[in-house]
């Protein structure tokens, strides 16, 4: 019964956690341009998040080790601070772009101005991060993102033609108010949302964290394979929100306020009420995330004590780098940037940065010195590999169709 | 095979398993006998050889210590720092070569996170709960 329970309260933290401020702007965005058309892009990101969290995550059990000292021990000292340079500022952007989306949300619930939420927002991240346990932050995190089901419901009250929403989804097309242009370069802004790459320092870290062992594999796969997608499945309702409401009365989505206009006109206003609840949790968790592994990464690469598990006296320097990047996020918002902005370019590259971590983890993962009998299986690197191939062009389309599009104008 | 390379004779006996230092030691974790990590390690720093002698009969240079700390900046950026510079972990406290280097010392007294102290010292530990377990 114990065990039973433990397994749900993995599966639901994962589906509440899933989603962050990337994912509810860019659902949103594409959804009210876009329509359906654009759904199977998510749902290759979630199958390829559920590939990549996962073999990160085995390793991380095995092994013991996290991404990043695997990204520095398979690269070499120099490849590896390229490397680490890139994912730590795109890191640090999507960062900015949560706590901005913390801001952006307790605005909705207070309508006090976002930069005056901002500090407020960064300090009680900061305070979870420097006082609570690792389980119990996730848990509630988790727990509370669960209310953006209101999405999947408001799909249901909005009542719409079913046959057109499917029909775009499972034909999609370019729709005729948008170039081809626009529209795969908002795939690669979908795509990257899905399979941020912060999600892989944090899940192999945390597996880390929570001391995970070769036991809590099968734990740890119910999680992703069953977490993930229905996390997916609320990325695709909000779509499905912004198509229904948002596409045919032309409305952009340039603050979270239009993200859950859908909601608010489904079920008024207990559900906009629940809706801001979920954002602020989603956003203050991804927050969490984002901040440690922005300590993560550079801890682990040049092999610092790190972890929350440790009182913060003993991991000094991995706790000054995470209060040095809340600052600097703190900063960046202060001088007015536009978080919804900061969002859809924190998306894009991460797409772009994608294979940095990847490649890295999918050898690791092939390699018995470090995995002994549990090395990919051959149809994990069959799938592996085709999503190798695709992070691949993602990486590589993406600054050409930024700079034909103007960034998706 | 030139004959040269024949006129080599074979080492007399390998102390144990071979190691690629490239493979098998650079950029590896290195953990203090409690598993608390205590650097990467950067470089590694072998015993000299004579200078002006012919190197038959001289024993094989050996791995006297692990570098760390401004080693990287120099390794990844070329050039080499002064000796004095280097930060050092000698070779003798390596108790274990595995997917990480793992010492028979504790990390607190050695050179190499004096770091660490230092921010623990003068900033960490004067924040307010920060020599408690999260809770």
């Amino acid at each position: 019964m114990k065990q039973l329970l433990g397994v749900a309260l993995g599966i639901l933290t994962a589906i509440g956690g899933f989603l962050d401020i990337g994912d509810l702007v860019t659902s949103s965005v594409v959804g009210s341009r876009f329509g359906m058309t654009l759904v199977w892009v998510i749902v290759l990101g979630v199958i390829g998040i559920c590939v990549f969290a996962q073999m990160s995550g085995r390793v991380a059990a095995i092994s013991g080790r996290a991404t990043f000292e695997i990204v520095r021990e398979r690269l070499g000292a120099r490849m590896a601070v390229a490397n680490l340079g890139a994912s730590f500022l795109i890191n640090l952007l999507t960062l900015t772009a949560e706590i901005g989306g913390v801001a952006l949300a307790l605005q909705l619930a207070s309508s006090i101005e976002p930069t005056l939420w901002v500090p407020v927002a960064a300090f009680a991240v900061w305070l979870v991060i420097w006082r609570v346990k690792f389980s119990i932050m996730e848990n509630v995190t988790g727990l509370l993102g669960l209310c953006l089901i209101v999405f999947a419901v408001a799909v249901f009250l909005l009542q719409p033609d079913w046959a057109t929403l499917t029909g775009q989804a499972i034909a999609p097309s370019v729709p005729a108010t948008e170039t081809g242009a626009t529209y795969w370069y908002y795939a690669i802004a979908l795509f990257g949302s899905a399979m941020t790459p912060y999600e892989v320092f944090f899940f192999s870290s945390g597996a880390v964290e929570e001391k995970w062992t070769k036991k809590d594999l099968t734990q740890s796969r119910i999680n992703v394979l069953v977490g993930f997608p229905l996390g997916g499945i609320l990325s695709i309702a909000i779509a499905a929100c912004a198509t229904i409401v948002l596409l045919p009365q032309g409305i952009q989505v340039t603050s979270l306020s239009q993200v859950a206009l859908p909601v608010a006109e489904a079920g008024g206003k207990l559900a906009v009420a629940i809706v801001i609840v979920g954002m602020i949790a989603a956003t203050f968790g991804a927050t969490l995330e984002t901040t440690l592994s922005s300590g993560y990464t550079i801890a682990q690469f040049f092999g610092w004590s790190w972890g929350k598990f440790r009182r913060p006296v003993k991991a000094a320097r991995f706790h000054l780098v995470m209060i040095i990047c809340l600052l600097v996020g703190i900063a960046v918002l202060a001088t007015g940037a536009d978080p919804v902005m900061i969002t859809e370019y924190s998306v894009v590259f991460s797409a772009i940065a994608l294979p940095l971590t990847y490649l890295p983890i999918l050898l690791v993962a092939n390699d018995k010195q470090y995995m002994g009998d549990l090395v990919n299986g051959r149809a994990t690197n069959a799938v592996a590999l085709v999503f190798l191939v695709i992070i691949l062009v993602a990486s590589l389309a993406a600054i050409p169709l930024m700079i034909i599009t103007g960034a998706g104008a | 095979m030139t004959p040269h390379d024949d006129s080599l004779a074979p080492p007399d006996t390998y102390a144990g398993q071979v190691l690629d230092a490239q493979l098998h030691l650079l950029d590896r974790q290195v953990l203090d006998t409690d598993g608390v990590p205590v650097s990467t390690l950067d470089d590694l720093e072998i015993t000299d050889l004579p200078l002006d002698v012919s190197l038959r009969g001289t024993p094989a240079p050996t791995i006297a210590n692990l570098l760390t700390g401004v080693t990287l900046g120099t390794r990844i950026f070329g050039g080499r720092p002064p000796s004095s510079r280097l930060t050092r972990i000698p070779w003798r406290h390596v108790t274990d070569i595995g997917v990480v280097v793992t010492l028979g010392v504790s990390g607190e007294r050695l050179d190499a996170t004096w770091p660490e102290r230092w921010v623990r010292d003068h900033i960490v530990a004067h924040i307010p709960g920060g020599r408690h377990d999260p809770e």
